[in-house]
């Protein structure tokens, strides 16, 4: 016993997270599976990614919407738009008078800018393809996980927020239309659960 | 490993982790076939939301549940424009925050899959979908022939709908609105009236020390069960009230009693007098504010003519008096068994005087608040009036025929011979949203708008103080663009037929905002029309002041009326009413189909109580098929076997057994005791007397494993519930040791 308590001090100086046990199961976790050190993102202090990738099919969706041209090119904050997320369970599709905020002035002479507008002027907002998605007996909530690493986190700058995003949902603002690169599955959530020591009750998902 | 702070779970996982050397959590990986989902499903953003809308977070606005007549408040949580939770509104008067089962599950009807969508007109024999326009037409082609034999037959009406109804029915020269309910308390309400001047007063439970209850099932489906279950509450919180029954079997509030005694449907009335008889001679009240006529009844009850009429002892007897004199102001109800019979008015008559007797009027029984605005006052249910609809349309009175909220060819007794009798009436129009029975009769099928999806206001047929007027609003959109609400179709069909005073209302919704516009000031409480709209919305009831009245007292004939002797058919029915099924319309409910009878435990099924005596001599065990017949037909049905039944008894539960009612209830496999019922009515009121009926009971030799949750009766031993037997109980007044 002796040989892995030292281990997992040393591993435990190299780490943010709090608990020798927890730096104990991590370490586990590396050797055995082979997943890297897990050694948090700069970005994001006091938390360590998930680990997993899942390769995703291109989901065609009703308009084309480039997430690289808001998030990358143009720098917006992914919460402008999903602005439910820190609020609510689900992160919500922005409504369309939020594009038409922007859209009635901006890139109007553009094909996509104009399918909105047609969508806009008919009353109806665009019928969305869900890309990610949890099985219903999955009780998810954006608003607290948005808390404990973003709002909640010392030395979280709120400006990052789409590194803490792509947790779940991957690099969006190098995309077009959202991909699914995570797996999201329940071994999926249980890790990142276990490494940022996020509950673990059974009920804290399944209610 | 002591002083390692390793704990057993850890070491599991760490053992788990190098001893075998695979995956944990490896099952976890594995995707679902849900979770591989990805562009299958659509999600949609709002348009342009209100500022107070997130989606994941519900809205809760207030309405009013419409699964029985009682009408509840309801908050209804909205999310993304869908209701999905209803809970009680905490400020009604009538519920008080609570809800039952069936108005948690009337959501199910909002969502059933077999709900009708689209107008439909029989054509060749088979009902056809048809658009609004041409099913209209039809109806209005002949209202507009029938020169005003037209009849209106629905369930318990109020409000502005009803107002509507009459305006409707008065421009087209109809006179005939029959209201019916199955589950109702039209005995007593009559002889109420003539005893109280009063039809329905208001009763205090919770001002009770004492209630006597014969078949009044207050806590599951007598008069409004969730304003009388918050008083019950009270009655046994404190200074605890004791709470005696007396039923042919054991309801739910029999089973929450202190002391509950068998009786035969109809005895009742025996058992008051001879309770009446105990008082007296036992000088324990004043025999002198009861008239002569009635104190020498009373006196021919005496305990030997009781317990020969009904077997009760005289030792009970003096019990229940007892507790009434000692924790007086006590209330003496009479529910369904005791009323529906054909003696029943004559039993209400006699709980009526003992109550007089007991000094509990104007203490426990008070007046009822009538609601000011006559037009909108409640249309409570009676199965006299299904029975003069059907007397009507038998003679050709009706060439045309409105069914609304109802369902007469399950829920009609089988001696009133009704599917013939509404075969005569030319066309049949049913305003309704299931594929029940009467609707799949009918000649025009109307689509109706769920109660969550429509407008409208109830005047509660009990009026609680602080009542009024239910608000019923929207919790959502249509789910089906071709359905319409029942005041918008009444308001079309009223004005094809010349209500010209209607033409100002674009829609029902203007109706009734102009109807809440025009109630009187002593309503609105000085608040200008829109601000009287706009809470009465937010609060989802109008309260109205309580003018608590006092009731004239006037005690009639109060002899009994001897049962009806019959050796070919020994047993009596008793069609009991559960909170569930209820009358039968909460069969194409899953999640009551699926809940246990609390008293039984059997669910998705019928069953017949029968007492453990009178299965012995049957050679009947739990699980046996036996075959009930009366003069109307037989059944079949699984015994349960059960001490809170009266021997003379068989009790099968009625609502399920349905023909028609969608996918759910023709997955049960429940029989419908009405269908042994025979014409008998209480000869004072015309009320059909549904527990008159006797029945012959014998084995059929089938048997199967009964369809209820927990398999065993006892504790094995165990102790999980420490009991006394009610002999030691009465002893030590459960003061004794505990004895498993």
């Amino acid at each position: 016993m002796l040989n892995i308590r030292i281990v997992s001090k040393l591993f435990d100086s190299g780490m943010r997270v709090v608990s020798r046990r927890r730096g104990l199961m991590a370490l586990l976790m590396a050797c055995c599976l082979g997943l890297g050190s897990g050694v948090a993102q700069a970005e994001v202090p006091n938390a360590v990614a998930p680990k997993g990738t899942h390769s995703g099919e291109h989901v065609p969706q009703p308009i084309d919407f480039p997430h690289d041209i808001h998030a990358d090119i143009n720098g917006i904050n992914c919460m402008y738009c999903h602005t439910y997320a820190r609020r609510s369970k689900v992160a919500g599709i922005p409504p369309t008078s939020k594009c038409m905020g922007c859209h009635s002035v901006i890139a109007t002479d553009k094909p996509r800018i104009q399918q909105l507008t047609e969508y806009w002027e008919k009353n109806e907002p665009p019928r969305w393809k869900k890309v990610h998605d949890v099985p219903d007996f999955v009780h998810f909530t954006h608003e607290k996980h948005l808390q404990r690493f973003v709002f909640e986190n010392e030395g979280m700058n709120v400006e990052n927020v789409d590194q803490v995003c792509a947790f779940c949902h991957g690099d969006v603002k190098k995309m077009t239309v959202a991909e699914k690169t995570k797996p999201l599955t329940m071994g999926f959530c249980v890790r990142c659960h276990e490494a940022n020591e996020g509950p673990s009750d059974c009920w804290h998902c399944h209610k | 490993m002591s002083g390692n702070d390793i704990n057993r779970r850890d070491f599991l996982k760490f053992m788990g982790l190098g001893g075998a050397g695979a995956v944990t959590l490896s099952g976890c990986d594995m995707p679902t076939t849900v979770t591989l989902e990805e562009g299958k499903e659509e999600v949609v953003s709002y348009l342009a939301p209100e500022e107070y809308v997130i989606p994941g977070i519900g809205v809760w606005y207030a309405s009013t549940c419409q699964q029985c007549p009682s009408g509840c408040g309801v908050h209804g949580r909205v999310r993304e424009g869908r209701v999905l939770k209803l809970e009680g509104n905490p400020d009604s008067p009538v519920n008080a925050g609570v809800l039952c089962q069936m108005g948690q599950a009337s959501l199910q009807g909002h969502y059933n899959p077999d709900r009708i969508t689209k107008p439909m007109v029989r054509k060749g024999g088979n009902l056809t979908e048809v658009s609004w326009e041409e099913a209209i037409e039809l109806v209005n082609s002949k209202v507009g022939a029938a020169n005003g034999k037209v009849a209106m037959l629905t369930g318990a009406m109020s409000g502005h709908q009803a107002e509507l109804m009459d305006t409707y029915l008065a421009k087209i020269g109809g006179k005939d609105h029959f209201v019916y309910e199955t589950i109702n308390n039209a005995v007593a309400e009559a002889v109420n009236a003539e005893m109280f001047g009063s039809a329905q007063p208001r009763y205090n439970l919770d001002k009770a020390g004492a209630v006597l209850s014969f078949g009044a099932d207050f806590l599951a489906t007598w008069v409004s069960p969730m304003h009388f279950s918050q008083q019950y509450a009270k009655f046994r919180t404190g200074n605890r009230g004791v709470l005696i029954a007396v039923e042919p079997n054991m309801s739910l509030t029999g089973a929450n009693a202190d002391m509950w005694v068998p009786a035969k449907p109809g005895t009742e009335g025996v058992i008051a007098l001879g309770v009446a008889n105990v008082l007296i001679s036992k000088k324990m009240v004043d025999g002198s504010v009861l008239p002569v006529d009635a104190l020498a009844t009373i006196s021919q009850y005496g305990v030997d003519k009781v317990t020969a009429e009904t077997g009760v002892g005289g030792d009970v007897l003096v019990r229940i008096a007892t507790y009434l004199k000692e924790r007086s102001p006590s209330l003496v109800l009479a529910g369904a068994s005791a009323q529906s019979n054909t003696g029943g008015s004559q039993v209400v008559a006699a709980v009526n005087a003992l109550n007089i007797l007991l000094g509990n009027v104007g203490k426990t029984i008070g007046a009822e608040d009538a609601f000011p605005v006559k037009s909108l006052a409640p249309r409570r249910g009676s199965s006299a009036a299904l029975a003069a609809f059907a007397k009507g349309a038998d003679a050709g009175d009706y060439e045309v025929a409105f069914i609304y909220n109802t369902n007469p060819l399950y829920s009609a007794p089988a001696g009133l011979e009704l599917n013939g009798k509404l075969a005569k009436v030319g066309l049949k129009v049913a305003l309704s949203m299931f594929p029940d029975e009467t609707t799949l009769a009918a000649d025009v099928v109307l689509p109706l708008a769920s109660p969550y999806e429509d407008w409208g206001t109830q005047v509660p047929g009990y009026l609680p103080s602080e009542g009024g007027l239910n608000v019923q609003q929207p919790l959502m959109r249509p789910l089906y663009s071709t359905v319409k609400g029942l005041g918008d179709v009444l308001l079309v069909l009223a004005k094809a037929a010349g209500a010209e005073e209607l033409n100002q209302y674009a829609d029902f919704y203007a109706y009734l905002q102009a109807g809440f516009a025009a109630m009187p000031a002593s309503i609105k409480g000085g608040m200008s029309d829109a601000e009287f709209w706009s809470k009465s919305r937010q609060k989802g009831f109008v309260a109205v002041a309580n003018s608590q009245g006092s009731l004239n007292v006037k005690v009639g004939d109060l002899a009994q009326v001897a049962d009806k002797a019959g050796s070919d058919f020994p047993m009596h029915l008793a069609p009991a009413a559960r909170a569930g099924m209820y009358d039968g319309r909460n069969a194409n409910l899953p999640w009551l189909q699926e809940q246990p009878d609390p008293i039984t435990k059997v669910f998705w099924d019928s069953w017949a109580e029968l007492h453990p005596s009178t299965a012995a001599k049957l050679g009947v065990k739990e699980g046996d098929f036996i075959r009930v017949e009366s003069a109307q037909g037989s059944l079949e049905v699984q015994v349960y076997v059960y001490k809170g039944v009266h021997p003379d008894v068989v009790a099968v539960p009625m609502g399920r057994g349905h023909d028609e009612y969608g996918r759910f209830a023709s997955r049960e496999k429940g029989v419908n005791p009405l269908k042994l019922i025979g014409g008998d009515v209480d000869a004072k009121s015309g009320e059909l007397a549904l527990y008159s009926t006797k029945v012959r009971v014998s084995k059929t030799g089938r048997s199967a494993e009964m369809p209820r949750l927990g398999g065993s009766e006892s504790q094995v031993g165990r102790r999980l519930v420490s009991t006394v037997s009610a002999d030691v109980y009465r002893r030590t007044e459960g003061g004794g040791n505990n004895v498993a």
